[in-house]
């Protein structure tokens, strides 16, 4: 099993601080934000030392929860400061933005990194179709073509134009090229049909999140079908399973964690927003139709003593057939970002050693 | 395109010893298509095309009623097609070939570069890879190789088993080797503005035979139509209409976008 550790920015957000999304630009203290930038550096470079294969990163605007609305920015920085980790990005959001600008990014990431950059394409969670004004029912189409004009603009050796529904290009010549060719490995994200068809047809990887195993088995067996159709067979390192977890000395002390773990999101949109977005943004398990996870938390799937985290790690691997775990770490209680830093090291010493032959 | 679409009327012109059927649509500067192994079948495209050019789309000979052993070679038939243009008083007109279709362009354009303008090779056979197979089986074969997605695309009017073979076999007679190092030379000298378009899901000809049409030609552009098959004139006709119309009519500034974004004055 591989081990990527999903950083998303620590941001110590005060007591008083309002629940909501988007969260006011008045709340922000900019000395708080340098501090999350710093310490970035510090919690990547204690993770690529205690043997973490990957540092994701990802997408997300207008809050709190996660610092890093561009990821190219936030992974431009970390491949300058931190050498040897495989930098992840999971991923940049393609609906909301222009698919040859994320394909020159990320060959320039790709360059920049020396060939360690893995590369998760995302449609966006609801709520981020409001933050560059993306109709919700246009953004899974939206994603398909982006995806499958990334693809192309990082592997046509000469100008191209692109007659899309939704984009237009006439010529197109991605400078510079990825280091990695054809391409870095490259994963859709998302439990859809449409992700899993795309990344069969494509010959991707998938990347699945923040499900209970049985359900993420849908997915996967839904993506490795398709891969047969397809004629191929993905490798267990073409499938990411992104996760949150509490990892604790004792399964007592994780099962009280649990037991105060909040079931509603840090920060809400507001009712009337969310029940509007709830009935224009379809999505679906694998083909079955499911409403869009909104203003709920995400689940924990990995918790309680490293015992427990290996046999559900074990567990993840053959009922997902998951071969790179993502994870985000939970500290109960605290947002003290000297936990997360704890979380780590219990996570590198206990674990990490252990599940290595998964 | 700004006009409304014409109705197509039937034609025919004797060149070369044929007697070739053709159907007519349209005002503006000629642009004259050549089909694909499947026989002269009107789309949408056509329709939309013919809002801003007279179009004359014709039958090759051997497609239609009537047979043709005659024609050797896909440069015989560029010649025939030529002669036909012709005999139309048809000159510096712009040339659009589908398929196999765009064999036969391709050579008509290295062979008459006086009487084309400029050339359009709609996921043209031209240049294919080895052991790259003609289309052939049932109709939902057939389908699933020339649509990205065939369940939205209307049923096509059966024609006789013995005309689609007859088609068929001349086009696979006709339509030359792989890579023709005589054809290829050609082209590299051609002159003319050419455009070369490709579905992203094309399951005849690999859209990667686009780059080799650039390789070659000296003033080409490659403009692939996404989530389309073989057949982009049926599955994609809009986004294909638009493309090709605003490359004949802008040539090389065809890349310079009139797009507008402004939302509110």
């Amino acid at each position: 099993m591989k081990v990527s550790y999903f950083e998303t920015g620590r941001y110590q957000a005060p007591a008083d601080m309002p629940a909501i999304w988007p969260m006011p630009a008045a709340a922000y203290d900019s000395g708080e934000g340098v501090r999350v930038f710093r310490g970035m550096i510090e919690r990547i470079a204690l993770a690529e030392k205690l043997g973490f294969d990957w540092v994701s990163l990802s997408e997300h605007h207008y809050s709190p929860r996660i610092l890093t609305p561009s990821p190219m920015v936030a992974a431009a920085y970390v491949a300058a400061r931190v050498h040897t980790i495989k930098i992840a990005l999971l991923g940049p959001i393609v609906s909301h933005s222009n698919p040859v600008r994320i394909a020159e990014e990320l060959a320039m990431l790709d360059t920049i990194a020396a060939g360690r950059l893995v590369v998760g394409l995302l449609r966006g969670t609801p709520n981020e179709t409001l933050t560059y004004d993306l109709n919700p029912q246009e953004s899974r189409e939206r994603t398909d073509e982006g995806m499958e004009l990334i693809l192309k603009a990082w592997t046509e050796p000469r100008p191209f134009g692109w007659q899309g529904r939704h984009f237009r290009y006439r010529t197109v010549s991605v400078w510079p090229r990825p280091l990695q060719q054809p391409h870095p490995p490259t994963f859709a994200l998302g439990t859809s049909r449409e992700a899993g068809e795309f990344a069969a047809r494509t010959r991707i990887g998938l990347g699945v999140s923040y499900g209970p195993f049985e359900v993420m088995e849908k997915v996967t067996g839904y993506y490795r079908d398709q891969c047969a159709r397809h004629g191929w067979e993905p490798a267990p390192d073409q499938i990411i399973f992104r996760a949150n977890i509490i990892l604790t000395e004792t399964d007592a002390q994780a099962q009280r964690a649990m037991e105060v773990y909040p079931t509603r999101a840090p920060f809400s949109l507001a009712e009337g927003v969310a029940s509007a977005l709830l009935t224009l943004d379809a999505r679906n398990i694998a083909g079955e139709a499911r409403s869009a996870s909104i203003n709920r938390a995400l689940p924990i799937n990995f918790f309680g003593s490293p015992d427990t985290v290996v046999d559900q790690v074990r567990r993840c691997r053959e009922v997902i057939g998951a071969g790179v775990i993502d994870l985000g770490f939970n500290t109960p209680g605290t947002t003290d970002p000297v936990a997360l830093l704890d979380a780590l090291d219990l996570f590198g010493r206990t674990v990490l050693p252990r599940i290595r032959d998964i | 395109m700004a006009n409304m679409a014409s109705v197509f009327r039937d034609g025919s012109v004797d060149a070369d010893g044929f007697c070739i059927r053709y159907q007519e649509a349209g005002e503006g500067p000629p642009l004259v298509h050549l089909h694909g192994a499947g026989g002269l079948r009107l789309t949408s495209a056509h329709d939309l095309l013919s809002c801003a050019f007279r179009v004359i789309a014709f039958e090759m000979p051997g497609f239609g009623a009537v047979e043709n052993q005659k024609t050797q070679t896909a440069q015989d038939l560029a010649t025939t097609m030529a002669a036909a243009a012709e005999a139309l008083g048809l000159s510096g007109f712009n040339l659009m070939g589908t398929s196999f279709g765009g064999t036969v362009a391709s050579w008509m354009a290295v062979q008459r570069r006086d009487l084309v303008a400029a050339l359009v090779l709609d996921a043209p056979s031209t240049i294919r890879p080895e052991g790259g197979e003609p289309i052939s089986g049932s109709p939902e074969e057939i389908a699933r190789r020339l649509y990205a997605h065939p369940e939205r695309v209307p049923p096509a009017p059966a024609i006789e088993p013995a005309l689609a073979e007859r088609r068929l076999a001349i086009a696979q007679r006709l339509r030359g080797p792989g890579r023709d190092t005589m054809l290829e030379e050609g082209l590299s000298g051609l002159a003319m503005p050419a455009l070369v378009l490709f579905g992203t899901r094309d399951g005849v000809i690999p859209p990667a035979m686009g780059r080799h049409y650039l390789e070659l030609i000296p003033d080409a552009h490659l403009v692939f139509v996404y989530d389309a098959g073989h057949a982009l004139m049926v599955e994609r006709p809009e986004a294909f209409t638009e493309v090709v119309t605003d490359f004949l009519e802008r040539s090389d500034a065809f890349i310079i976008s009139r797009t507008k974004t402004v939302i509110y004055p």
